[in-house]
């Protein structure tokens, strides 16, 4: 079957369209809201929002029209994004489930899982969040602790979970837990999907240091799974969970990087509006921060073309760490710079710590260099990995 | 958008590593150092005739390739990887600007441009005034490749002129970098034509530099990552540790984002409706980003050459070691680009970003 792919142009106005169409009315407080920093804003409505998109067909545009998507080229999801954050849609409630458990199930699910939770993904019914990190298991995710166990038909699954974003407003939970007690490190995990509405399940959420909380701890107290919610083999929970995050960052970067444009054009029209751009070095900074947005769009252009195998590029993946260590020190410095161009009336926050953009972008953006893989995990990876060198003594 | 060589441009750059492999030896480059020129003039004669360098970017009709900017770009990058001591880089500019041009003395001065037989510099740090005739008087230095040209491009106001080594008293300059010469200009009422524009002009110049720029780089940091992996001390290879790893991985981010920059540079310039730099939109304009490449490889390549001395530690502090030829090469680079101030507020401007 062939997939007709609209003129890009045409479906850029589509795009535009439908947005100016539908992001009204209701969903009209929903402009700006969302997405890092603001992840805890408006989430009942957001979610409404998710399934409006997917009546849309706004969903999975990438997917192939066999697993449900619309089989769209890597130019036309970009374009999406673009115009998506253009037109200050709000952060996706679901991005979890269409950015990192869709693609998961698509390389890795088995058909039966495929046609079970894709069309809830799709249709913005069923909401995800990832159950990866837990306190002992941070950088060095092999640690994890969360035990699952298969008796009598079903999966009984206890632990705790850490940074979960969105888990109080889930269905569901892709759990990397371990099922071979006797297997150490990366051997007998497993990739486990467990309904977040049932008892046993309990999610505290986490204040931030912007006061603010868009993180969750979440706790199994005796959890249970159906027995064939596993994705892959039992014991191969490790290789599908690497598989999630290397498809993590995919085209979705243009849509941050726009989210990336739109606020240094704020940081950019602050300065004007109160001379910071008459200093010299705030001046300076602010050129170069214009030149790193510039450099990250050419370098996510060149590394989608290096995934498509349009070029030799690298080892496998790397891309994808020099990209991270790029933006999160990018988006950190812009942070620095939109409350140094802000200067003492920086200082003041609204009432009940009702913190201004520059302060939030300024707070949120150290979380930037730590979740998905610090900078010095990404450092130690782009040393291995592309550069080759030893692994440390351990 | 090509990001990537194309097969055309990868059998390019295969010939001219073989080419180098062969050529640019330390032992020849240390040899035409040491030279009266300063250049291999072997080296010269088998990349003008054999390999036909020079006419890659000529039309057919007049004898060459018919290539475009992005070979020259390949062609930049490799001989720069191996600072092979030539003029190509300046006479490849020259040959540029010449093909786009419809000035008759462009006609005339190609095809000895093409082979090889006459070499040509652009002059940018020029203290000139005009004459009621046209003709030129006054003074330029940094003139790179200065003492081999045989015609010199010069930027007066919007205009590209130039200027025949004949009429011009050339004196050789010894320079910091010694695998690449230059020479300061006297002129006295030395007759100039037009040929072009003096902003395209600067543009593809600042871009081949960048391109040259981060073929050292990229070549450094091989080189410094490959002697990490090797060198041994308190019993394991230097390069497990994490102090030193962490570094290698912060310069691999910023050569990447080098390539980015002179990737698409070279690909805006190569396009034709970018003939006019200033009509377009400042994301996709070569007048912002012909100056964003040359700040972002030049910074970058200077930075790997001094973390290349460092990391290679005592041995990389000798004459005899090749890091000191590309530490000396990316600060003469950048600082004939002119000063990272100086840079960023142009791209300010040219991005509307400062009043």
């Amino acid at each position: 079957m062939s997939v007709s792919v609209p003129d890009a142009e045409a479906f850029r106005a589509e795009v535009r369209d439908w947005l100016a169409t539908n992001l009204t009315g209701e969903f009209a407080t929903l402009v700006g809201r969302g997405g890092p920093g603001r992840e805890h804003e408006f989430v009942e409505e957001r979610i409404a929002w998710e399934r409006r998109l997917g009546e849309g067909g706004w969903i999975g545009l990438g997917w192939s029209e066999e697993d449900g998507g619309r089989g769209l080229p890597w130019s036309h999801q970009v374009i999406f994004y673009e115009e998506y954050a253009r037109a200050g849609a709000p952060g996706r409630a679901g991005h979890v489930g269409e950015q990192l458990l869709g693609p998961t199930l698509i390389m890795f699910g088995s058909s039966e899982q495929k046609q079970r939770y894709l069309p809830g993904i799709l249709s913005g019914a069923e909401m995800w969040c990832q159950g990866y990190s837990e306190p002992g298991a941070g950088s060095d995710l092999a640690a994890v602790k969360t035990r699952a166990e298969l008796r009598d038909g079903q999966w009984h699954v206890d632990g705790q979970k850490v940074w979960t974003s969105l888990a109080q407003f889930a269905d569901w939970c892709f759990v990397l837990a371990r099922t071979d007690a006797a297997a150490e490190r990366h051997h007998g995990l497993s990739y486990l999907l467990v309904p977040m509405r049932q008892p046993g399940v309990d999610v505290r959420p986490i204040v931030q240091l912007t006061g603010t909380s868009e993180f969750n701890e979440v706790f199994f107290d005796d959890v249970r799974a159906a027995a064939q919610d596993i994705v892959g083999a039992p014991g191969d929970g490790w290789q599908v969970a690497m598989g999630t995050l290397a498809v993590e960052r995919g085209v979705s970067t243009f849509g941050q990087q726009m989210g990336f444009r739109q606020e240094f054009e704020a940081v950019l029209a602050a300065a004007h509006a109160n001379g910071a751009i008459d200093d010299p070095q705030l001046a300076a900074r602010l050129v170069e921060a214009w030149i790193g947005l510039q450099v990250m769009h050419w370098t996510a252009l060149a590394t989608l073309g290096a995934r498509l195998g349009a070029g030799p590029g690298n080892a496998p993946g790397t891309e994808a760490n020099v990209a991270k260590l790029m933006w999160a020190s990018w988006h950190r410095d812009l942070g620095e710079l939109a409350v140094d161009v802000g200067g003492p009336e920086a200082t003041l926050t609204g009432p009940d710590y009702d913190l201004t953009d520059a302060q939030r972008l300024f707070l949120f953006t150290r979380s930037d260099t730590i979740y998905g893989g610090s900078n010095e995990i990404q450092r130690n990876v782009i040393a291995e990995r592309l550069l080759g060198l030893p692994r440390e003594a351990r | 958008m090509e990001f990537f060589d194309t097969p055309e441009q990868e059998a390019l750059r295969d010939a001219l590593r073989s080419f180098t492999r062969k050529h640019a030896t330390p032992e020849r480059v240390r040899a035409a150092m040491a030279s009266q020129t300063g250049i291999d003039e072997a080296a010269w004669k088998s990349l003008s005739n054999d390999l036909g360098l020079l006419g890659l970017a000529v039309p057919e009709s007049v004898g060459g390739a018919g290539a475009g900017f992005a070979e020259v770009t390949v062609a930049v990058e490799e001989l720069g990887r191996v600072l092979l001591p030539s003029p190509y880089a300046s006479s490849a500019l020259v040959v540029l600007l010449l093909a786009e041009s419809v000035a008759p003395l462009a006609e005339e001065l190609l095809p000895g441009l093409a082979d090889g037989s006459l070499v040509g510099a652009p002059a940018w740090h020029a203290d000139l005034s005009v004459g009621a005739d046209g003709s030129l008087t006054g003074t330029a230095g940094n003139v790179v490749d200065g003492a081999a040209a045989d015609v010199f491009l010069i930027a007066m106001g919007r205009d590209l002129l130039a200027v025949r080594a004949s009429a011009v008293t050339v004196t050789p300059q010894p320079t910091l970098d010694q695998t690449r010469p230059q020479a300061s200009l006297r002129l006295d009422a030395a007759p100039a034509v037009r040929v072009g524009e003096s902003a395209r002009a600067l543009a593809l110049h600042r871009v081949l530099t960048a391109a040259e720029c981060l073929a050292g780089a990229e070549h450094c940091l091989d080189v410094t990552v490959g002697y990490l992996k090797t060198r041994e001390q308190f019993g394991r290879p230097i390069g497990s540790f994490q102090a030193l790893k962490h570094r290698c991985a912060d310069l691999a981010v910023e050569v990447a984002a080098a390539r980015s920059a002179v990737r698409a540079a070279v690909w805006t310039a190569a396009l034709p409706e970018h003939a006019h730099p200033e009509q377009a939109r400042p994301e996709v304009s070569l007048a912002a980003l012909a100056p964003l490449a040359a700040l972002v490889a030049s910074r970058t390549f200077t930075r790997v050459t001094g973390e290349m001395i460092q990391l290679h530690g005592g041995i990389g502090f000798t004459w005899e070691h090749e890091a000191h030829l590309y530490f000396k090469r990316a600060k003469s680079s950048q600082l004939l680009l002119g000063s990272d101030t100086a840079l960023r507020a142009e791209i300010g401007r040219v991005a509307g970003l400062l009043r």
